[in-house]
């Protein structure tokens, strides 16, 4: 099988996911990572940003640390599809020859990374959760294995480039500095209208909170039995997000965008209220960074009391009402005498 | 049929669509049903299927004996006879049998270690773990050509209009399956058999609730043959009665020894669970807890928590085994026994499947499924040590069940305190030792008199 | 009248999840006892085909990956109500990683003639999510990942379908050959029929593929072929936990206002 010539291949290239000017934050997390690679690498940080009337976005990536931006700007290419974005980032692959491209693992991401790193067979690795370089000069990408308890490194020593996807909320977004100078290159447009196999009827985002940026988070497990308002109300007693473990969301209780773990989303907030979640190895993957961890379960030996700092056992029906009526007692102002 | 490449599989550049069956229909195409792959359900089926039938297994669980509880002890003479037992995942064999009666603090036990049980066939007495022994059991009966399907729940009996049994309803869409015989090995919770009004739903008195909990030792690798004097595979079972062990109830605790794991629960009579027991869990503890048990058990961590009711009726509230299409077997068909000294019930749902295997065999190839075809198998279980077992104890249960207060409660009692008695250090003579001992037993029985009639009444038990 | 779709179903039989434990000694992984089964994913993918067959005259194929070991999958596939299955097997296939894997997929379907490839959206023992849109990669055809609901348009040979995007959804139509990626967890896959499952699980045999009946060259799959390696394995440090327990739930506000959390 035929591998690229190695030495050929140079800088980091991130990914910015915007839909419609709005801009994943994932990106931005990746960019200040990808900064800290590209000093390593002693290589360019170039942003590729792909939408329609994206110089603003352009602009910010560079002063999100880019060093240089490629923009590629036409109506094919709102909204997202995965065969034009696909088609012209490969093409952008084969034509730069990027040593490293790192994409966030958003649905899009993930949609239309294998579209490129097929062709390009390129090395791939998925949800990483550390990423650094070694001492030859290769892009080492570190996810969990086996559940969690392992970390093990994937290499793509022979290929180029070296892809991985990035979950939201793994890196942490640097600020803009808006003194930051950068290159803007528009790029041609490889892609037609004409050779699209999807087309795009209706795309409705609203407003739900994406529960990765959440500071608090109450998450519900199977313990609930099918009953979540306690979990709702003490959410909202602590002005927090509300996630879920795989066996709430199995159940159809709550949304699948909700979920908390390796088949959800990967969550650091400050506080973390577990409410009759077991602590499956699979869950707490997704919310081990937390700062702060509480856990409330009526089963003392429950394996989430082994990762929580804060720990009751009890039913969650009498345990969350009598918090969140505490919380909210607290939250009442004082009474002020004259 | 298989081909012979992919490509006689093929058909114009796709997959051949007369490859496969679009409507499998197995109406018809199986001998019998069985209903439960426990240890009756594949003794019938192993016997049927090396008689050349067709059967087909229904297994609710994941896995045969993922649904099974039971104490721990096999007895194992006919499985002896229908498989090789040496490939089978057996614990230990039981080499010493011990009963203990508790009272509050008190413990007063007898003990057998015959030499004899410590070597081949181990007085066909082994402690298994049925989630293991029951799938490789199942296992012999699908090597020997029978089907296994399991997560399939029979739900319904299916009847011709003149009330035969003709096959099953199960969970599944599209779940009616027609056979000419029906083996209904449920289990002790028979609903099916229940449902189609083969057999009476238990009577309250008649049914015993059980509780056991697995116990392994992670912190000590020796508890078990250090605590229970055992090498290599020798294993022990522990019996206890009296209200030390199951309080106010009739009915007795266990504790049997298995690899690495020990087998702990109680079982006792459902009414009692009602009426002035504790919770089942609660007496459990207490058990646990009693000054003599509790050195056994210290720092076992439970690693399998379940409960379950055993049928303990006896040979009058055994069911008709034989219906017109369908036959009863093992806990379904009442096969248990239970009086404190004996429990037994894993060797009687293996010789009624194997019984009843016979009997359906024989009916099928003569080209019949009416009940007096199957006589036979109610005739061999009644011959065989099954039912004359559970006839000869059936009186005991009768009896010890008017007498229990004094059997469970107050002889444990006046045995402890007159053993006691007997032996008390002081500096007294040993003659009013002696005397007092023999003064409070006799309190309790009701004087010479009382004693003679007690013991005759229970002559039964060794005669 | 057009002509009956090919559905190809792409399943992987894993160790159940649920059943692995960490072995208090090494800290490492004990993945012995986990019994073998089918993907919980590739369940939701095996119900959004069997349901574009109720909607249109199609032929549902499952196909997976793996050694013999791995048919038990394919029987659960034709239980539920698929029509057939194939093993793709071969020493050549050991070691890949997902491009050659979708490399291989993308083949079978081309062969099995599919119009749309279904595929679960992650598989739990690797969770990387990327040989759907590898296979669609090899082929050149269209793609759709995150499916929450499929719409067959069998008049303009399209497939329309529902996809759940962060915040909301997004209605996509695609030009067959297309490979979808279900959501997990977005329908209830159907319990296999009491007949079906008997069939399946003793009178059927899955075709087996191999590398030359798929007209794959040997060099472009397997451990050689695949850009990824395994560099190292290191245990995790588990994040170290106060561990504290709390009787009652005023102790806890209190504990929790003094750290500073609330």
């Amino acid at each position: 099988m035929p591998t690229a010539n190695v030495d050929d291949h140079e800088d980091v290239w991130v990914f910015v996911e915007e839909h419609d000017g709005d801009v994943a934050s994932v990106s931005w997390e990746l960019l200040a990572e990808a900064r800290e690679l590209a000093a390593d690498l002693d290589e360019d940080l170039v942003a590729l940003v792909i939408g329609e009337d994206v110089d603003d976005v352009a602009r910010e990536a560079i002063q999100r640390g880019a060093d240089r931006v490629l923009v590629v700007d036409d109506p094919v290419f709102e909204p997202y599809r995965a065969d034009p974005y696909g088609e012209q980032f490969r093409y952008l692959v084969e034509e730069r020859e990027p040593d490293v491209v790192l994409i966030g693992g958003t649905h899009t991401g993930r949609d239309f990374a294998g579209r490129v790193a097929v062709p390009a067979h390129a090395g791939l690795t998925a949800d990483c959760t550390e990423l650094g370089i070694d001492e030859d000069g290769h892009l080492e990408a570190r996810r969990p294995a086996f559940g969690g308890n392992v970390l093990a490194t994937i290499k793509c020593e022979r290929h180029r480039p070296q892809m991985a996807t990035v979950r939201a909320g793994v890196f942490e977004a640097a600020e803009p500095d808006p003194d930051r100078d950068g290159e803007i290159e528009r790029v041609d447009v490889v892609v037609d209208e004409e050779d699209a196999v999807t087309s795009v009827l209706e795309r409705e985002v609203g407003d739900t909170a994406d529960i990765t940026d959440a500071d608090r988070i109450v998450a519900v497990g199977g313990g609930a039995e099918g009953d979540i308002e306690p979990a709702i109300e003490l959410a909202e007693a602590l002005d927090a997000e509300l996630a879920a473990s795989r066996k709430a969301v199995d159940e159809g209780w709550i949304g699948h965008d909700r979920q908390v773990g390796q088949t959800g989303k990967t969550v650091r907030p400050d506080l973390y209220v577990a409410v009759g979640v077991s602590g499956a190895v699979q869950h707490v993957e997704g919310m081990n960074d937390s700062e702060v961890v509480v856990a409330i379960n009526s089963d003392p030996n429950a394996p989430i009391f082994e990762h929580a700092d804060y720990g009751i056992v009890g039913d969650l029906f009498e345990v969350c009402p009598e918090l969140t009526d505490l919380l909210e007692e607290a939250d009442e102002p004082e009474e002020v005498i004259a | 049929m298989t081909a012979e490449t992919a490509q006689d599989d093929m058909d114009g550049g796709r997959l051949s669509h007369d490859r496969t069956v679009s409507d499998p229909n197995y109406d018809g195409e199986f001998d019998a049903v069985v209903v439960g792959a426990g240890l009756a359900g594949s003794a019938a089926a192993i016997t049927m299927a090396r008689d050349g039938l067709d059967v087909i297994v229904l297994e609710r669980g994941v896995s045969p004996g993922a649904k099974n509880v039971f104490g721990g002890v096999l007895y194992t003479p006919t499985i002896r006879e229908l498989v090789d037992i040496d490939d089978a995942p057996l614990e230990r064999y039981v080499g010493e049998k011990r009963f203990g009666m508790l009272s509050d603090d008190d413990e007063t036990a007898v003990a057998l270690r015959p030499g004899e049980w410590h070597e081949e066939p181990h007085n066909d007495s082994y402690t298994v773990l049925r989630g293991d022994f029951d799938e490789w059991f199942a296992e012999q009966a699908v090597e020997a050509g029978a089907t296994l399907v399991t997560e399939t729940t029979v739900t319904d009996l299916l009847r011709a209009d003149d009330g035969t049994v003709v096959g099953v309803d199960t969970d599944r869409p599209d779940g009616e399956l027609r056979a000419s015989m029906v083996v209904l090995a449920e289990g002790g919770n028979s609903l099916v058999s229940e449902g189609a009004d083969l057999k009476e739903t238990p009577d309250r008195r008649d049914v015993a609730v059980a509780v056991k909990e697995v116990l392994e030792f992670p912190d000590n690798d020796d508890a078990i043959q250090d605590r229970f004097r055992l090498s290599g595979d020798a294993g022990a079972s522990y019996h206890y009665f009296g209200d030390g062990a199951v309080g106010d109830a009739f009915g007795g605790a266990f504790i049997y020894t298995n690899d690495d794991t020990l087998s702990v629960g109680l079982a006792y009579r459902i009414e009692d669970a009602v009426s002035s027991q504790p919770k089942p869990e609660r007496t459990l503890n207490r058990f646990k807890s009693h000054p003599a048990v509790a050195p056994l058990v210290r720092g076992g961590r439970t690693v399998e928590y379940t409960a379950k009711t055993i049928p303990e009726g006896g040979a009058d509230a055994m069911p008709d085994l034989v219906h017109d299409g369908a036959v009863l077997v093992g806990d379904t068909a009442g096969l248990v026994l239970n009086n404190g000294v004996h429990l037994e019930g894993t060797n009687m749902a293996v010789e009624s499947g194997y019984y009843a295997g016979q009997a359906v065999a024989s009916a099928v190839e003569n080209g019949r499924t009416d009940a007096d075809a199957l006589r036979s198998y109610s005739r061999s279980l009644n011959d065989s040590f099954v039912v004359q077992n559970l006839e000869r104890y059936e009186w005991l249960m009768e009896t010890a069940t008017e007498d229990r207060d004094l059997m469970f409660r107050e002889l444990p009692r006046a045995i402890a305190d007159a053993g006691g008695e007997y032996f008390r250090i002081d500096r007294e003579p040993k003659a009013t030792h002696a005397e007092n001992a023999k003064a409070r037993l006799l309190r309790t029985v009701g004087g010479w008199r009382g004693a003679a009639k007690l013991a005759w009444r229970y002559r039964k038990v060794i005669s | 009248m057009t002509d009956p779709w090919t559905v190809v179903v792409g399943v992987k039989q894993v160790p159940d999840e649920d059943d692995v434990s960490i072995d208090p000694d090494t800290g490492t992984l004990d993945r012995a006892d986990a019994a073998a089964i089918l993907n919980r994913p590739d369940r939701n993918a095996l119900e959004a085909a069997l349901r574009l067959k109720d909607e249109v005259d199609a032929r549902v194929i499952a196909m997976t990956m793996g050694p013999p070991m791995a048919t038990p999958a394919l029987e659960t596939a034709v239980a539920m109500g698929c029509d057939d299955a194939v093993l793709v097997t071969d020493r050549a296939f050991g070691g890949s990683d997902t491009w050659p894997t979708s490399l291989a997929l993308a083949e079978t379907a081309e062969y099995l003639g599919a119009d749309v490839v279904v595929c679960g959206e992650e598989t739990t023992d690797s969770s990387t999510g990327q040989v759907p849109p590898g296979i669609a990669a090899h082929n050149d055809w269209a793609q759709l990942t995150y499916v929450e609901e499929l719409d067959p348009l069998p008049d303009d040979e399209q497939l329309a379908a529902r996809r759940d995007v962060e915040g909301g959804y997004e209605r996509v139509v695609a030009d067959l050959p297309v490979v979808v990626a279900v959501a997990y967890g977005e329908n209830d896959p159907r319990p296999a029929g009491l007949h079906r499952k008997i069939y399946a699980e003793t009178e059927f045999d899955p075709v087996e593929l191999s590398a030359d009946d798929l007209g794959i060259d040997e060099d472009t799959v397997g451990l050689a072929a695949s850009p990824t390696q395994v560099g190292g394995m290191e245990t995790v440090d588990p994040v170290a936990r106060e561990r504290e327990r709390v009787e009652t739930p005023s102790e806890l506000v209190d504990e929790l206002a003094d750290a500073g959390e609330i």
